[in-house]
């Protein structure tokens, strides 16, 4: 990249984002417990299933009034089934349905993860579509791209009895009504495993998402993952 | 709220009743070590070599018993020195390409690897040294083999059948016998993939 080019581009950055900083960005801080279980079925088939609670706990805007304190937000409860695809990726599919306000709403997901077993860590890529229909709202089409990598605290891997970091980030396309925006997700999350069936997680889960709109929404939930194999 | 306190009152219920069940154990573990918990022999075996660069120990403990391995780079190769809980050496290890076996040992594993499976990738080779301590010393100091030290070469293979694809541990002897096989079971993922 020339200078001339490099300038350019730094200058329309600082637009876009200065943009952002001087319009009125919002906040939401609350909680997002899950659990999640998994059944391995024969012929590389497994079923997973995710109970998942949004609640919140303020929201508001930026050096300024809070708006909102708590509320319950959402209850989301998915099942997808899965087949085992090579070595090291899974294909998946299944439907969420997610309890809002006292309305219904419906996504269908499919997904391809594929983990790499590197010399003292793992890194997981998850690439994942899903298209959400509501009588409320015109229908979402979402692409995901989210990385993962899993550090352990003892050991070359994740062992019974030991701890694990955990770090996910994500980048949700979307598009409702031809209007795309992009959510950025960071999760970095301490993990434990009690036994060969369950594990348990606690971290953050930080989103910035309207970033083209002046409007940018940043919200931060504490996360709390109990995964759970049947 | 009704749906919030629901969950949180079934999520306390779940673990209440799961965490007695949770009292189960695994048959292998790797953990890292102080260097001060390593058995002095190994230690002293470790620092009898010119190395430089950082050396990691770890404990491992399976069904056959614990043994304590020690794990470096050295001259741009990977080692890993195993001893027993003692600190008596057991066996040496150095990771290798392809190219650095015999070629009439390599046409033998081919044709091993050829019968075993309908396509193959191998993914890492290591070549393993048995001995006693004073050889193994000499053998981690010399590039050809010395006589009275064992060798044998231990494969991690990619095996396709005509049902999946597995992750086997070949080792194979000096003369291309196999004389061992192991399907290599992967951890769980399933927090990596939901």
């Amino acid at each position: 990249m020339s200078i001339k080019r490099r300038h350019r581009f730094y200058v329309g950055f600082f637009l876009v984002f200065s943009g952002n900083v001087l319009s009125q960005q919002t906040y939401q801080v609350g909680l997002l417990p899950s659990v999640n279980f998994n059944y391995k079925l024969k012929n590389d088939w497994s079923l997973n299933s995710k109970l998942e609670s949004r609640q919140l706990l303020q929201r508001g805007l930026w050096n300024d009034s809070v708006l909102e304190n708590y509320s319950y937000v959402l209850t989301d409860l998915s099942l997808l089934a899965a087949k085992k695809v090579g070595l090291n990726g899974k294909l998946a599919g299944g439907y969420l349905v997610r309890l809002e306000n006292g309305e219904v709403i419906h996504r269908i997901i499919q997904q391809y993860t594929a983990v790499q077993r590197k010399s003292g860590y793992r890194l997981a890529h998850r690439f994942l579509a899903d298209q959400t229909i509501s009588s409320i709202e015109r229908p979402i089409f979402r692409l995901r791209y989210r990385f993962t990598a899993e550090i352990p605290l003892n050991g070359e891997s994740v062992d019974v009895k030991e701890f694990y970091l955990k770090f996910n980030n994500e980048y949700v396309n979307s598009v409702q009504t031809g209007q795309y925006d992009l959510e950025i997700r960071l999760i970095p999350l301490l993990g434990y495993g009690i036994n060969d069936r369950h594990k348990i997680e606690l971290g953050l889960d930080y989103r910035v998402n309207s970033l083209f709109d002046n409007q940018t929404r940043q919200s931060f939930w504490t996360t709390l993952n109990w995964f759970v194999e049947l | 709220m009704f749906f919030c306190l629901k969950f949180y009152v079934s999520l306390g219920l779940i673990v209440l009743f799961t965490v007695p069940l949770c009292a189960q154990e695994k048959f292998e573990k790797e953990s890292r070590m102080k260097e001060q918990d390593v058995p002095t022999k190994a230690v002293q075996f470790i620092d009898s070599l010119p190395i430089k660069c950082n050396v990691k120990w770890y404990l491992e403990e399976g069904l056959k018993g614990n043994s304590v391995e020690a794990k470096f780079k050295w001259h741009k190769k990977k080692y890993s020195i195993e001893f027993d809980t003692l600190g008596v050496i057991e066996d040496v290890e150095i990771e290798i390409r392809e190219k650095k076996i015999p070629s009439g040992l390599m046409n033998s594993i081919s044709t091993q690897l050829e019968n075993d499976c309908l396509k193959y990738d191998i993914e890492k080779i290591q070549i393993q040294y048995q001995g006693s301590h004073n050889l193994l010393l000499k053998q981690l100091n010399s590039e050809e083999v010395i006589s009275g030290i064992s060798v044998s070469y231990e494969l991690i293979v990619r095996c396709k059948s005509t049902e999946n694809i597995c992750l086997f541990e070949y080792v194979f002897g000096d003369t291309g016998a196999v004389t061992s096989t192991s399907k290599i079971i992967f951890k769980n993922s399933s927090h990596l993939e939901y």
